[in-house]
C-alpha cells in the first residue's frame, strides 16, 4: 500500500468529473434492478452502498455484444469497405470488481496472440480500469479459489478501497499510478487509513466461504475426458441456453455474420457460445451436436485447455454463471465432483 | 501439442486489420460436378497479385458480401501465381450465394490461414496420395506443388475416389496426370454407371491392392471423414507409422485465426494450428471430436 491515497466520499463525484474532462467515465448505474456500467451521470455516487457486480461483465464495453466491424456498399464498380469511425476518446471505466478486472488480462493474450484483433485492442488501450475492492461478495462468488480475491488488483490500473468515510485510492498500473500522482483532490494516505484498509479486505476474504480445490483441476478433468457418462450426468440438467458464457467475464467466443440491403450494409460481430449446437455445425456433421460435449468443451476450456495455453485457469470465480442460470447448474460443484485423479477410470 | 508462435507463417498483410478482406474477381468458372465448382480468381489489385504468396494446404476466407464468410482451402498451386483457384460444393446459405455468381463477380478474400502441408519434410520421400471427392482439393495444390518440382521427390502414388463417375472433380486433370508416367494413379468410384469403365470399389480397399510401400514414404490422405477413419487402419497394416500419416482436418469456421473458439479440439484451433496434422497428432488430441 506504499504511496497510497484517499479522498473523502463527497468528494468522489468531483474527482470523477475532473477525469470526465479527460475520458468517457463509467460508473455502475441501476435502471429495473438491475446493475449495469454506463456514462456516469455527473453526480450519483449511490452505488458505493447497493453496488455489488454487474450483471453484464467488463468484457461487453471491450468485446460488445454486437458490433459492427465495418460497413459494406455495393457499385457498379464493385464493393467499397470502411472501418466505423475511429473513436480516440479515452474511457475511464469506475468500479470493475476484482474478478472482472482479472478477466480483462486473461482476453488480452487471447486478442494479442498471433494475430491482433484490433477492434477489441483498440478499446483496451483506451482505456483505464477503475476497480472497486468487494466488501461485500454474493454466496456464488468463489474468486479465492481461482488466483483471484476480493482485493486483488490484476487487471487493474487503480483500486478504490471503500474505508468508511474515506476512499483509499492506489496506482497499480504504470497509467494508474501516473493518474493518482499528479491529482490534488486526492490526500495522502495515513498508516491509519491503511490499516483499515487491510482488515476491511481481510474480513471481505473471509466472508467468501465457496471454496474449490484448483489445484489438479487439469488433470482431473483430462483423466475423466472420456468418460461420458460422467459428461451425461454432470450436463443432465442444463437447457443450452448459454447463458453462463454469454455472461461470463472470460468466454469470448464470436460470430461473424453479414446483414445488406440494397447494396448496404455491414459485417458484423457478435457473441456466440459454445453451449449452441449451431456452433460447431457443419453442413454434413457436427462434432458437438451432443449436450455433454458442448458442456464438457465449456468447462474443459476454462480449467484445462486454456491453462493448457496460457498458464492460468480462464475462470475468475465471479459466480454469474452460478446465480444466473435457470437451472442452477454449478460450475463449482461440477468442479468438486470430478473424481480425484486415483478414482477414475482412465 | 499447441503451437501459439506462428510467426514463421506468412502474414498477408503483416499489419493492419486482419478481419479486412481483400477485393478479389472471379475470373473463371468450372463446372465440376453435381454441386461443385471451382472458381478461378485474382485480386482486383495487381500489386496484390504480385506481393500474395501461400502454401500448399493453406485456406482462404471468402466473403461473398451480404452472405458472410467462409473458409475454403487454395485448390491451385503455389508454383502457378498466376491466378487463385477455390472449389466450393453448394451447402448452404454462403456457397449458395457463391455458386450463384457468374464471372467478373467481386468477392471478398483473406488469408492465407492455417500451417499447409509440411513441404520441407515431403522433400526426398516417396508420396502416396489418398482422396474422396471434394477432399482432392488441397491434396490437388500439393500435387501439381510435387509434379512441377520432380527431382526433389521420389515415387509418386495417388489413389483418388468419389461416389459416382460425376463426382469425380478436376477431370481434366485426372486426364493429364493418367497420361503421366511420372506417376502411378488409380481412380475408382463406388458405384459405376453404364459408361464407367474404370475402377469400382471404396478408397481403403483400393488403396489395399495398390499397396504402395511404406518405405521412405509418406501418405497424404484428404477427404471425408468416414473414408479417412478407414485409411488409416490400411496404411498401418501396409507399415506406414502414425507420423508418415498425413491429413487435413474440417471443423465449422468463422474467423479463421484462432479467436472465435469454434474449431477447437481440445486446446488446438485446428485453423490456426492446422488444419494439417499428421496420425500421431490427431491421436494426441485429447478427444475423439476429430
Ligand atoms: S446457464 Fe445453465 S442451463 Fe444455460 S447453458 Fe449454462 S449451464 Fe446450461
Ligand atoms: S465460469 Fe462462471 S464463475 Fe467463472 S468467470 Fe465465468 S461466469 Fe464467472
Ligand atoms: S475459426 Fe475461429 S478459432 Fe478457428
Amino acid at each position: 500500500m506504499a504511496d497510497s491515497k484517499k479522498v473523502r466520499k463527497e468528494d468522489l463525484a468531483g474527482l470523477l468529473t475532473e477525469w470526465s474532462r479527460d475520458y468517457a467515465v463509467l460508473a455502475p448505474s441501476r435502471a429495473d434492478g438491475v446493475a449495469r456500467m454506463a456514462a456516469w451521470d455527473g453526480e450519483d455516487i449511490s452505488f458505493l452502498d447497493w453496488y455489488r457486480n454487474t450483471i453484464n461483465p467488463v468484457k461487453s464495453l471491450f468485446l460488445p455484444p454486437v458490433e459492427e466491424m465495418f460497413s459494406i456498399s455495393r457499385n457498379e464498380r464493385g464493393h467499397r469497405i470502411e472501418l466505423p469511425p475511429k473513436d480516440d476518446t479515452g474511457c475511464l471505466v469506475f468500479g470493475v470488481r476484482p474478478c472482472d478486472a482479472r478477466s480483462l488480462i486473461l482476453l488480452d493474450v487471447v486478442f494479442e496472440d498471433a494475430y491482433e484483433d484490433p477492434y477489441y485492442l483498440d478499446r483496451r488501450r483506451r482505456s483505464i480500469v477503475v476497480g472497486l475492492c468487494c466488501t461485500n461478495p454474493c454466496d456464488s462468488c468463489f474468486c479465492t479459489s481461482v488466483d483471484s480475491g476480493p482485493a486483488a488488483t490484476a487487471g487493474m490500473d487503480i483500486m478504490f478501497t471503500d474505508i468508511g468515510d474515506n476512499l483509499l485510492v492506489e496506482g497499480i498500473s504504470r497509467k494508474g499510478k501516473e493518474l493518482v500522482a499528479g491529482n490534488a483532490t486526492l490526500a495522502k494516505a495515513t498508516r491509519t487509513d491503511e490499516n483499515r484498509a487491510r482488515k476491511i479486505r481481510l474480513a471481505a476474504e473471509k466472508k467468501i466461504t465457496r471454496k474449490i480445490d484448483t489445484g489438479d483441476s487439469k488433470e482431473r478433468l483430462l483423466a475423466v475426458f472420456e468418460d461420458e457418462s460422467f459428461w451425461q450426468q454432470v450436463s443432465a440438467k442444463c437447457v443450452s441456453c448459454g447463458v453462463c458464457t454469454l455472461l461470463c467475464p472470460t468466454c469470448y467466443c464470436f460470430d461473424i455474420n453479414d446483414a445488406m440491403t440494397g447494396g448496404e450494409g455491414s459485417r458484423c460481430r457478435s457473441l456466440d457460445s459454445c453451449a449452441f449446437s449451431s456452433y460447431t455445425k457443419m453442413p454434413m456433421e457436427n462434432p458437438r451436436a451432443d449436450k455433454w460435449r458442448r458442456v464438457r468443451n465449456k468447462l474443459c476450456h476454462k480449467y484445462e485447455f486454456y491453462p493448457m495455453l496460457f498458464d492460468n485457469i480462464a475462470c475468475t470465480g465471479c459466480g454469474r454463471c452460478i446465480r444466473l442460470c435457470p437451472v442452477n447448474w454449478d460450475i463449482t460443484q461440477v468442479l468438486d465432483s470430478l473424481p480425484a485423479k486415483h478414482e477414475s477410470k482412465i | 501439442m499447441t503451437i501459439t508462435d506462428i510467426s514463421h507463417r506468412k502474414m498477408f498483410p503483416a499489419r493492419g486489420n486482419v478481419y479486412l478482406p481483400h477485393m478479389v474477381v472471379i475470373n473463371k468458372i468450372i463446372d465440376e460436378a453435381p454441386d461443385v465448382r471451382t472458381f478461378h480468381f485474382n485480386f482486383k489489385d495487381k500489386a496484390l497479385s504480385e506481393k500474395f504468396t501461400f502454401e500448399s494446404g493453406q485456406f482462404g476466407e471468402f466473403s461473398v458480401f451480404g452472405h458472410g464468410e467462409a473458409p475454403f482451402c487454395i485448390s491451385s498451386s503455389p508454383t502457378r501465381p498466376d491466378h487463385l483457384e477455390c472449389t466450393v460444393k453448394r451447402t448452404g446459405r454462403l456457397t449458395n450465394a457463391l455458386h450463384r455468381l457468374s464471372v467478373g463477380a467481386e468477392i471478398g478474400f483473406r488469408g492465407p490461414y492455417g500451417n499447409g502441408f509440411p513441404l520441407e519434410e515431403l522433400k526426398g520421400k516417396n508420396l502416396v496420395f489418398v482422396a474422396g471427392g471434394i477432399g482432392l482439393a488441397p491434396l490437388r495444390s500439393l500435387i501439381w506443388n510435387v509434379l512441377d518440382n520432380r527431382e526433389d521427390y521420389g515415387k509418386l502414388d495417388i489413389v483418388y475416389g468419389a461416389r459416382s463417375p460425376a463426382d469425380l472433380v478436376y477431370k481434366y486433370d485426372l486426364a493429364s496426370w493418367q497420361k503421366d508416367d511420372r506417376f502411378n494413379m488409380a481412380v475408382t468410384v463406388d458405384r459405376g454407371d453404364e459408361k464407367w469403365q474404370g475402377t469400382v470399389g471404396f478408397v481403403p480397399q483400393v488403396l489395399e491392392h495398390v499397396a504402395p510401400s511404406a518405405q521412405d514414404a509418406v501418405a497424404v490422405v484428404c477427404g471425408p471423414p468416414i473414408m479417412i477413419r478407414f485409411t488409416f487402419p490400411v496404411l498401418d497394416k501396409l507399415g506406414f507409422t502414425s507420423e508418415q500419416m498425413i491429413t487435413t482436418l474440417e471443423k465449422r469456421m468463422k474467423c479463421g485465426i484462432g479467436k472465435c473458439g469454434r474449431c477447437n479440439i481440445g486446446n488446438i484451433y485446428v485453423c490456426r494450428d492446422g488444419p494439417v496434422f499428421n496420425y500421431q497428432q490427431v491421436m494426441d488430441l485429447v478427444s475423439s471430436e476429430y
